[in-house]
């Protein structure tokens, strides 16, 4: 190694003081050799000034200009997060005391929703008995109207032709209303136009 | 609201996870950390403040609006440097710019606006001649950095002024590593001869 000048390889390698077993008999050389060590010496020296040179600075309104340009989304499980943490207290033990309250209330709502679902035929007995309540209901007060609009003698004539008759009367209803309506309102029209 | 949080003292990879989090702060931590060394990096490639300043934001906006896609394993420097690198190159070839004057900006039509586009690098000494020599140098320095050609001008100045890893300046310029090395060593090859007749002045 001695008997030849540094390569350019080797003076970057003793310029970015790496470590190793091949730079170490370079490092003996130019302890030797007054020309490498010069030539190690400059290139640091160069290198010095390149780290000493400074960083420049944008204007002061950079960020905002920058942020101007940046829509900041919130994801939704964080808008959630901060949702539930806005109504968390702050101190432990009150935090700890939250927690025990959810976690009683949760234990709760389980115990009941899975004794509801073991309770399946007692909800479909009682919703089926409502239905009946409501039909009975709605089939009475239908009956009542019709039998009062069109006389006892027609609605059991209408009963007697079953669905299509009582559909039929129903039509025959919302149309008679209809006609009334229509009859009315070009009443007050001729009414309102004799008084202009 | 969420609580206030001590941006400062947190890796960039915690910034960053924040500013996944729709935190406007820790966007602005972001910009406020990297803000000088890009808007440097690029200003030393285009020489020309209000250029380096749209294009240095250009970097910002490209990176920010796409931070969720960052990945935690790589540094966020390295993409902020990468982009700013690219627009730089970019505008570079698009305007045929290879080397500009440290005289001010090409695009300086009167004497203010070549004095504010010229570079300023003050020293700290303590005597007049001491500071004019430190300017003479620093203005040599940057002369000299201007006169490189633009990947060894970015290569260089992620080495020695952002203090890289040849190994990071690959990953970050997309280059093979040898051909980092030798981009820096014909670099400072360069370097040294531009700054030897400096350095015989000062002497």
């Amino acid at each position: 190694m001695n008997h030849r000048h540094l390569l350019p390889d080797e003076i970057d390698l003793l310029v970015d003081d790496e470590v190793g077993f091949g730079v170490t008999p370079l490092k003996a050389h130019i302890r030797d050799c007054s020309h490498c060590r010069a030539q190690v010496e400059e290139a640091r020296s160069v290198v010095g000034t390149l780290e000493a040179v400074p960083h420049f600075s944008a204007s002061h309104t950079f960020a905002d200009r920058v942020m101007a340009h940046v829509p900041v989304f919130v994801p939704w499980h964080v808008t959630a997060r901060d949702a539930v943490a806005q109504w968390l207290p702050r101190s432990r033990p009150a935090r700890l005391a939250v927690a025990g309250l959810a976690t009683s209330t949760a234990f709760v709502l389980t115990v009941a929703i899975i004794w509801v679902a073991t309770q399946t035929d007692v909800l479909v007995l009682a919703s089926s008995a409502a239905g009946d309540q409501m039909q009975n209901i709605v089939y009475t007060a239908g009956r009542d109207v019709l039998s009062t609009v069109f006389g006892d003698q027609m609605f059991a004539l209408i009963q007697r032709t079953g669905t299509i008759g009582i559909a039929a009367a129903l039509l025959g209803l919302v149309a008679a209303a209809g006609a009334s309506v229509a009859g009315l309102r070009a009443l007050a029209g001729i009414s309102s136009r004799r008084r202009a | 609201m969420p609580p206030a949080l001590d941006l400062l003292n947190l890796p960039d990879a915690d910034v960053v996870a924040l500013a996944q989090q729709g935190r406007d702060a820790a966007f602005r931590e972001l910009i406020r950390r990297y803000e000088r060394p890009v808007f440097s990096l690029i200003y030393r490639m285009v020489r020309d403040r209000e250029l380096a300043e749209d294009l240095a934001q250009d970097t910002f906006i490209k990176v920010l609006n796409h931070i969720d896609r960052y990945r935690p394993e790589f540094k966020l420097s390295s993409w902020l440097f990468k982009i700013a690198n690219n627009v730089a190159i970019d505008h570079l070839r698009r305007r045929q710019l290879a080397t500009v004057s440290i005289d001010g900006s090409p695009n300086a039509r009167t004497s203010d606006a070549i004095e504010a586009t010229s570079f300023d690098v003050a020293g700290q000494q303590e005597s007049a001649l001491d500071e004019l020599e430190a300017r003479e140098l620093g203005t040599a320095i940057e002369r000299a950095i201007s006169s490189l050609r633009p990947e060894y001008r970015s290569c260089i100045m992620l080495r020695h002024v952002e203090g890289r890893s040849y190994e990071e300046i690959a990953a970050t310029l997309d280059l093979p590593l040898g051909t980092v090395k030798t981009y820096i060593h014909r670099a400072r090859h360069e370097l040294r001869r531009a700054l030897e007749h400096v350095r015989e002045g000062t002497e």
